[in-house]
C-alpha cells in the first residue's frame, strides 16, 4: 500500500504567456505508516503537491498511483480516493458550516454513503480522537474557541477514516500549548492507528520532533527527501532556499566547529541534552 | 492564478489616455456611445471609426488586447445579427427555406454589429487605461451633485472601491472552501437542480461567515485609522483637470458636431 | 505617567438574549494595572483567550473599559472629544493582513489614514513616501496588495499606521498568519522603527523567538497581568511559562534542562551565543586537546 508519484508536472496557465511551473518533475513513493514532514517556503509548491495526492488538482503530466492503481485512469473512483487520502486544509475551521459540531463531523461519512448508525459511530470516534469533550458536541461550532474549532475540522476529515492523513499547517495561529496538543494527537494517530501522515509545517522544530522523513520543496522541485537528521545536516543549503534547521542543530553544529566531539545529527532538545550531559560526564547515555 | 484577475482589466502603460483625468474619459465614453446611436450612415461610421482608432492609438494598448474583450459578447453579437438578418422585411437577396435575407436586413445587421463592437471596444479603452480606483474617484466627483439630493455618493464609491479589493480575495476563498468540502466528499456537480442547490450550503455558509468576519475586521481597521465618513477628508490624489483634458473636451465637441453634420448630409 | 497607562482596568464581554437580558458575562480583563514608557519595545505574551487582544483594542478606544481607566498620552479613552487624537497617537495593526488593507494600490492604502485626518495633499505624499521608506516597501508602492506576500502586506499595514505619525504602535498578533520569513521581516521592521524613529512598540504575540529582543515582556493569563520583566527574567521562569500555556525558545529550554541536571549555567539564556559562552569553557576543561575557543 503506498502513494507513488511519477514525474509530476503542474503548470499554471499552460499555453499562455503567463505559463509557470508550480511543480516540476516531482517523483516519490510514500510507504504505509510513514510520518512525512513536507517543508518549503510559501509558494514552493507544497500546497499544490498535497492537492494532487487526493485528486483535487490534476497533474499537467505525470502519474500518481494509489495502492498501485493509476488515479488518472478512466473510471477511477476519485471520491473513494478522497476518503482514503484525507486532506486537512490550512485554517480548516473556516469550512465548518453545520448547526452543531456533531452534524458537521458527520458530513464526510454521509457523503461516503454510509448507513446512519455507521456515520454516527465514526463521528463519535473522530471527535474522541481529537480530544474534544462530549459537552461541546451539540453546540454550534461557531461558538467554540479557535483551538476547539480546529479540532472539529480535523475530526471532520478523520471521520471518513482515511488511510493517509495530510495536514497543511495544522497548528497555524494556535498558542504554544495548543500547538503541542494538536501535534500530539496527530502523533497518536500515527502511532496507534498506524495512519500515514503528511505534515506540512513551517516549524522545523516540530518536524524534527515528529517526522521520520522530510521532503523539501523549492520552486516546484523536490530538493531533499531523506530522514530529518540527514536533511538538517544540510542546514546551509536550507538557508539558501529561505528555510532553516531547528535551533538545536545550530547549537550542535557550533559546538562541533569548536572541536567538541558531539554527534552532528542531533535535532531535538532531548537528544542535545543527553549528548551534552554525557560529554560533561553527567549522563549515562553515550553521545 | 485566480488572484491575477483584475477587474476592468487595467493595462499598465504610460500614455496620454492613462494620464487623462478619469472624468474626461468617462465623459468621452459617454460622448462616444451617444455618437454611435446618432450615426446612421457609412460616413458617420467612418468618423466614429477614426475617433476610436485615434483613441486606441493614444492609449498605447495593443489592439490584440482590446479585441480580446470582444470574446465575451460573441454570443450576444451572433443573436442580434441573426435576428436583424433574418427578420427584417424588404427586398430579398437570397432565401434558404423559410429564412429570407434582405438588403435592409443586411444593412441593419451590419450597423448593429458595428455598434455593439464599437461600444465594447470604446468602453474597454476606458477601463484599460483607468485604474478601478480612478474610475470610482471619477464617478464620485462627477456624480457629486447627487449628494445634494441625499444620495451618499462618497459612501457608495468607498463601497465600490472596497468591493474591488475584496472580490479577488473572496473568489480565491470560494475556491479554497470548495476544495476543502470536496476533500470531505462533497459533490458540487452531479444531481438535479434541488440536489445541486442543497450541495451549495456547505460552500455558502462558510463563505458568508468569512465575508462577515472580514467586514467586521475591516470596519475595525478603518476606524482604527480614523475613518469617519467623507466629511473633513482630504485626498491623496485629488482630481485636477490639466491641459490635455481641456483639449479632449474640445475634441469631443468637434467630434459630436461632425457626427451630426454627417447625419444631416445624407438625408 | 507613561504613554499608555491602564489603571484597575476591567472589561466584560456581555452576551444578551433577544430581550436584552444579560445571558452571560465573560470577564476578559480583570483588574489590569500597567504603565508603558515612551520609546520602549514591549511584548505581551499570553495564550489564546488570555485577554491580550481585548487589551489591545482598549488602547485605541475600539473597546471601552467596563470599569477603570486607560490613558494614552494623558488622554482618557472614554473622552469622546479626543477619540481621533487617541487613534492617531496609538496606531493599530491587526492579525489578518488581508482584512486591514483598504486601498487597491499600496501607496493609496498608506495614504488612507492621513486622508481621514484631513491632512493636506502635499503633506500626505510626504508622509506616504517617508512611511513606505521606513518599512522598506518603496519599491512596491504601485503594486496591488493582492500580489504581495503576507510579510509585505503587514509592512504596508505598518506604513499605513506610520503615516498617521503615531507615537506608539500596537500590533495584535501581526505574525500569526505569516511564514517564518514573513515573521522575521515584520519583527525586524518593528525594531527599526523603535530604534530609528523612537516609536513605542507594543507587540502582542505567542511566538517566543519574537520577544527576545524586547525591552520588556508582559505575560497575561485570564485577563490578569501575571508576569512582567525583561526577557531574561521572564525566560528564566520556564515552568511558570509552561503553566500559562506558553513555551520558551529551544536554546532557553536546553539551558534550563541542563541546569536542572546540575550543570552550572546562568538563568534565562536567550541566544545561542550566550549558551556557547558558558558551555564552551566547560567543554574545554573536559577535552583540553580538542576544543578550541
Amino acid at each position: 500500500m503506498s502513494i507513488k508519484a511519477e514525474h509530476i508536472n503542474y503548470i499554471y496557465g499552460a499555453g499562455t504567456a503567463f505559463e509557470q511551473y508550480a511543480l516540476k518533475d516531482v517523483s516519490f513513493e510514500i510507504e504505509d505508516g510513514q510520518f512525512i514532514g513536507l517543508i518549503g517556503h510559501t509558494g514552493s509548491g507544497k500546497s499544490t503537491l498535497i492537492q494532487h495526492l487526493n485528486g483535487l488538482i490534476r497533474a499537467t503530466d505525470g502519474v500518481i498511483y494509489y495502492n498501485g492503481e493509476n488515479i488518472y485512469q478512466d473510471g477511477y473512483d476519485m471520491k473513494g480516493l478522497r476518503s482514503k487520502v484525507g486532506l486537512v486544509f490550512q485554517y480548516p475551521e473556516h469550512q465548518l458550516f453545520e448547526v452543531d459540531v456533531f452534524s458537521d463531523v458527520c458530513f464526510g461519512p454521509k457523503n461516503q454513503g454510509l448507513p446512519q448508525a455507521e456515520i454516527e459511530k465514526r463521528a463519535k470516534e473522530a471527535l474522541t480522537q481529537v480530544g474534544l469533550d462530549e459537552k461541546f458536541w451539540d453546540q454550534s461550532p461557531f461558538e467554540l474557541s479557535g483551538g476547539q474549532k480546529r479540532r472539529v475540522a480535523i475530526a471532520g476529515v478523520l471521520a471518513m477514516q482515511p488511510e493517509v492523513l495530510i495536514l497543511d499547517e495544522p497548528t497555524a495561529g494556535l498558542d504554544p500549548k495548543g500547538r503541542d496538543e494538536i501535534l500530539d494527537e496527530i502523533s497518536a494517530l500515527h502511532r496507534d492507528k498506524k495512519m500515514t501522515i503528511i505534515l506540512v509545517s513551517h516549524s522545523m522544530e516540530d518536524i524534527a520532533q515528529y517526522a521520520d522523513r522530510i521532503m523539501v520543496m523549492n520552486h516546484g522541485e523536490k530538493v531533499f527527501d531523506a530522514p530529518p537528521k540527514e536533511v538538517f545536516r544540510h542546514y546551509r543549503e536550507l538557508e539558501k532556499i529561505g528555510l532553516a534547521a531547528p535551533q538545536i542543530t545550530y547549537i550542535v553544529q557550533n559546538l562541533k566547529e569548536h572541536g567538541v566531539p558531539i554527534a552532528d545529527d542531533i535535532t531535538t532538545v532531548a537528544e542535545a541534552k543527553a549528548a551534552i550531559l554525557s560529554l560533561l560526564g553527567k549522563g549515562e547515555r553515550k553521545a | 492564478m485566480i488572484r491575477d484577475i483584475t477587474l476592468g482589466q487595467y493595462y499598465p502603460v504610460d500614455s496620454v489616455l492613462h494620464r487623462m483625468d478619469p472624468r474626461t474619459k468617462l465623459f468621452g465614453t459617454l460622448v462616444f456611445i451617444i455618437s454611435l446611436f446618432l450615426a446612421n450612415n457609412l460616413l458617420a461610421y467612418g468618423v466614429t471609426t477614426l475617433f476610436l482608432a485615434a483613441a486606441i492609438r493614444l492609449s498605447r494598448v495593443p489592439v490584440k488586447f482590446i479585441v480580446r474583450g470582444l470574446k465575451s459578447i460573441l454570443f450576444l453579437l451572433l443573436i442580434s445579427v441573426s435576428f436583424n438578418l433574418f427578420l427584417t422585411p424588404g427586398t430579398a437577396v437570397f432565401q434558404i427555406g423559410f429564412l429570407k435575407v434582405t438588403w435592409e436586413g443586411l444593412e441593419l445587421a451590419g450597423f448593429m454589429a458595428l455598434r455593439l463592437i464599437y461600444l465594447v471596444i470604446g468602453s474597454s479603452v476606458m477601463t484599460l487605461t483607468t485604474t478601478p480606483n480612478e474610475l470610482t474617484d471619477g464617478l464620485e466627483k462627477s456624480l457629486g451633485f447627487l449628494n445634494k439630493v441625499g444620495v451618499p455618493v462618497h459612501e457608495v464609491s468607498m463601497m465600490m472601491s472596497i468591493a474591488l479589493r475584496f472580490i479577488p480575495i473572496l473568489i480565491e476563498e470560494t475556491d479554497k472552501i470548495m476544495k476543502a468540502q470536496m476533500a470531505r466528499g462533497a459533490d458540487f456537480e452531479s444531481g438535479n437542480l434541488i440536489q445541486k442547490a442543497k450541495s451549495m450550503v456547505p460552500l455558502l455558509v462558510p463563505l458568508f461567515i468569512s465575508a462577515f468576519r472580514r467586514a467586521t475586521d475591516l470596519a475595525m481597521a478603518m476606524e482604527a485609522r480614523c475613518y469617519h465618513g467623507g466629511e473633513g477628508r482630504t485626498k491623496m490624489k485629488p482630481l485636477r483637470y490639466a491641459g490635455r483634458d481641456r483639449v479632449a473636451y474640445v475634441v469631443y465637441l468637434i467630434y459630436l458636431a461632425l457626427i451630426i453634420v454627417c447625419r444631416r448630409l445624407m438625408e | 505617567m507613561g504613554i499608555i497607562k491602564a489603571s484597575k482596568l476591567i472589561f466584560d464581554y456581555i452576551r444578551r438574549d433577544e430581550e436584552e437580558h444579560v445571558e452571560e458575562v465573560n470577564r476578559a480583563i480583570d483588574h489590569l494595572d500597567l504603565d508603558i514608557h515612551e520609546g520602549d519595545f514591549v511584548a505581551i505574551l499570553g495564550h489564546n483567550g488570555s485577554g491580550k487582544s481585548t487589551f489591545a483594542k482598549q488602547i485605541n478606544g475600539i473597546l471601552l473599559p467596563t470599569e477603570g481607566t486607560v490613558w494614552i498620552s494623558g488622554m482618557k479613552t472614554t473622552d469622546d472629544s479626543h477619540i481621533w487624537d487617541i487613534r492617531k497617537t496609538a496606531g493599530m495593526v491587526f492579525q489578518n493582513p488581508d482584512n486591514q488593507i483598504i486601498g487597491n494600490i499600496v501607496e493609496e492604502d498608506v495614504g488612507f489614514g492621513p486622508e481621514n485626518l484631513g491632512v493636506p495633499t502635499e503633506e500626505i505624499w510626504r508622509r506616504v513616501d517617508a512611511s513606505l521608506e521606513a518599512v522598506g516597501m518603496t519599491a512596491y508602492r504601485m503594486k496591488s496588495p493582492n500580489k504581495l506576500s503576507g510579510g509585505q502586506k503587514q509592512r504596508v499595514a505598518i506604513a499605513g499606521v506610520m503615516a498617521m505619525r503615531p507615537k506608539c504602535i500596537i500590533l495584535d498578533e501581526p505574525t500569526a498568519m505569516l511564514d517564518p520569513n514573513g515573521r522575521k521581516e515584520v519583527i525586524a521592521t518593528l525594531h527599526e522603527l523603535n530604534r530609528k524613529e523612537g516609536i513605542t512598540v507594543l507587540l502582542i504575540t505567542h511566538y517566543m523567538e519574537e520577544v527576545i529582543d524586547a525591552d520588556r515582556v508582559i505575560v497575561m493569563d485570564d485577563g490578569r497581568l501575571v508576569m512582567d520583566g525583561t526577557p531574561r527574567e521572564i525566560f528564566s521562569r520556564v515552568k511558570e511559562l509552561k503553566a500559562y500555556r506558553l513555551d520558551v525558545p529551544q536554546v532557553t529550554e536546553l539551558a534550563y534542562e541542563l541546569k536542572q541536571e546540575g550543570i552550572a549555567l546562568p538563568d534565562g539564556i536567550l541566544t545561542m551565543q550566550e549558551l556557547m559562552d558558558v558551555l564552551l569553557p566547560m567543554m574545554q576543561e573536559r577535552f583540553p586537546d580538542q576544543v578550541k575557543p
